[in-house]
């Protein structure tokens, strides 16, 4: 299988040159196949977001190369890796960051509006994914009135809804208990089974152990390491 | 990738987001529509006050003979013509009694002029400018509006003299509304009527008015009457348009100050708002960079937010002037722009809204509004798309 993510001596810098500087990458080489899943392990501050960051296209590497679904990112200016990102990637985050006051539906349809789709197409593409998930009947409610199982329905939905080949989820378990979390791997494994690449981070075994899980990568003090 | 539908998009998601902070939003514009209305009205009413005042002014005699006695005006005798007779270029010299009476019932002045619409300059624009009726004859008198308004719709009035005896007039006509700056608050009669209200003897006036032949001449016969007949003042039309100007723009200038502190002061306000960014703005920004939207996209959100924002007010406060000056006759600018009278004019005000000056007014609020909400919009849309990764 070909490698859909390409990284080699990536080394990831933040506040280069300044007396907090901190080195939260270094010199990482990771392929990973498409169709994959995999999840990123490791002790807190190791450099678990920053790797999952730069995978998905939210900033470039400080120095080394990456190759994220055919395209060399390293160097590119942030336009054009937000053009990059809104292609290929869908994250889903921790506390899912949805905005409170929008509703379900706006929320789901958000990627969609600086690509210039056209309303009618928003509602019928979110309808569908809204229905795939079972959060039809919450469609119009504001993301502040359902509960947090609908929430994570409604991140996951929020990053399938331009249909993107790569989904990353940076410890999207954290703040959901035990049935939730089990009902979330269950969908990922479900995408994982649609084709999707899937790369998560979370030190919770419920995650780490799951089945359909199938590579583990160890991450310590920002270089990798076989678990 | 379509620019129209995505620029629509950005258009729907501001009137979403303004309507979620509907209540900030409305605050925004009703500060931001009554500045515009303060503004628009201001300009407005200069504008038809302009407009009225120099129509009027051509009605003014082109030189006006004032005697003068300690600094003070006193009546003018008329035999004084005779001197003049030798100043080649004046066409006619008409004497003019004039006053004011106040009347005890409605503690208001009214304005007495006297003259003989046959001998005034331009008495047939006088004639003009009666709306009902004809000009006065003998023991007859014709109204401005205000003046009927205080003494009733009757067909005789009665005034006092300063003996308190009576003096009775017929009304034969009342002045157009348009020309109500001058004719609000007079009473127009003959002369010789005019004499007898205020009890001057017949061989004085208050003033003598001159016309003059060759416009171009004003200026130098004026020189040569004031040589001719010392101890008096004599005025020119341009002289008297200049004082009129200088007052007038005194007046609106200060107001203007005043008006462009408020701008200025909502343009910081608008600033302000724009700049700093709350905590859950800050997240809203970083959860559309995180989910593909560029830079320019949240740039393009702000603007559009402003324009709209701008648009509405101005919508509503340009209206609302238009409504304040056309049908309230400009309540507010009023003691500003025409001074305290006893009894205010109230003027008839037309404002002719021209394009011109719609794009001054516009110039002036809605393109800093922008400015000030836009450029703090920079700053907001370079947070970046992994502030929302934590
Ligand atoms: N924006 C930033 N500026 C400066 N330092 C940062 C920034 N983000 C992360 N770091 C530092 O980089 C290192 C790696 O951080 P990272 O968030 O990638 O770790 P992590 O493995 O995700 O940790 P956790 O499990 O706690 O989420 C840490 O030492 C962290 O303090
Ligand atoms: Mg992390």
């Amino acid at each position: 299988m070909t490698a859909l993510i390409e990284l080699s001596n990536v080394d990831k810098t933040y506040n280069q040159g300044q007396v907090n500087e901190v080195r939260a990458l270094k010199g990482i080489n990771l392929e990973i196949a498409a169709g994959s899943m995999v999840c990123l392990q490791g002790s807190s501050g190791s450099g678990k977001s920053t790797l999952l960051a730069i995978i998905g296209c939210v900033f470039p590497p400080t120095s080394g190369r990456a190759a994220i679904a055919g395209k060399q990112l390293s160097r590119l200016p942030d336009r054009f890796l937000t053009l990059h990102r809104r292609a290929s990637i869908g994250f889903i985050f921790q506390r899912f960051n949805l905005l409170p006051e929008l509703t379900v539906q706006d929320n789901i349809t958000l990627p969609l509006m600086p690509l210039g789709v056209g309303p009618r197409e928003r509602r019928e593409r979110a309808a569908r994914l809204m229905e795939r998930l079972g959060i039809g009947h919450r469609a119009g409610f504001p993301a502040r009135q359902i509960s947090g199982g609908e929430l994570q329905r409604v991140a996951i939905a929020r990053a399938l809804i331009n249909d993107p080949p790569i989904i990353l989820a940076d410890e999207p378990t954290a703040h959901l208990d035990h049935a939730l979390s089990l009902a979330f791997m269950e969908i990922m494994g479900e995408l994982h089974r649609d084709g999707k690449t899937i790369i998560l981070t979370s030190h919770d075994q419920l995650i780490t152990g799951h089945p359909a899980v199938e590579r583990l990568i160890g991450l310590n003090d920002g270089m990798l390491h076989v678990p | 990738m379509n620019g129209l539908s995505r620029q629509l998009n950005v258009i729907d998601y501001s009137l979403s987001s303004l309507w979620r902070r509907r209540f900030k939003s409305v605050s925004v514009m009703v500060v931001f529509a009554a500045v515009i209305f303060l503004l628009a009205s201001f300009q407005m009413t200069t504008k038809a006050l302009t407009q009225t005042a120099s129509r009027l002014l051509v009605m003014a005699p082109e030189i006006t003979i004032q005697k003068m006695r300690a600094g003070r005006q006193e009546p003018i005798p008329v035999a004084y013509r005779e001197k003049l007779a030798g100043i080649f270029g004046i066409r006619r010299i008409t004497p003019r009694v004039w006053g004011y009476y106040f009347n005890e019932t409605h503690a208001a002045n009214l304005t007495v002029i006297g003259v003989d619409p046959r001998l005034m300059p331009l008495g047939e624009k006088l004639a003009a400018a009666i709306d009902t009726g004809r000009l006065p004859g003998d023991h007859e008198v014709v109204l401005g509006q205000g003046a009927e308004e205080l003494l009733g719709e009757n067909r005789m009035i009665s005034l006092f003299r300063p003996d308190l005896s009576l003096k009775p007039l017929t009304v034969v006509g009342r002045f157009r509304p348009a020309t109500d700056l001058l004719t609000y608050d007079t009473l127009f009669l003959p002369p010789d009527d005019a004499r007898d209200l205020f009890s001057l003897p017949p061989e004085l006036a208050t003033d003598l008015c001159v016309t003059v032949a060759n416009p171009s001449e004003v200026d130098t016969i004026a020189k040569k009457i004031a040589a001719l007949l010392p101890g008096t003042r004599v005025l020119t039309r341009s002289q008297i348009e200049k004082t009129y100007h200088a007052v007038f723009g005194w007046r609106s200038g200060f107001a203007s100050v005043c008006l462009l502190t408020a701008l200025t002061s909502f343009i910081i306000f608008a600033w302000d708002k724009a700049s700093g960014l709350t905590p859950e703005e800050r997240r809203e920004i970083g959860i559309l960079k995180i989910v593909g939207w560029q830079t320019a996209d949240v740039i393009l959100l702000r603007f559009w937010e402003g324009v709209i924002v701008a648009l509405l007010s101005f919508v509503a406060g340009y209206t609302l002037a238009y409504i304040h000056v056309a049908f309230f006759d400009a309540g507010l600018f009023r003691p500003i722009m025409l001074g305290w009278s006893v009894l205010h004019p109230r003027l008839r005000l037309s404002p002719g809204v021209e394009v011109g000056d719609v794009l001054l007014v516009l110039c002036l609020t809605v393109v800093p509004y922008l400015a000030a909400t836009v450029v703090p919009a920079w700053r907001a849309a370079i947070i970046r798309a992994d502030s929302a990764l934590n």
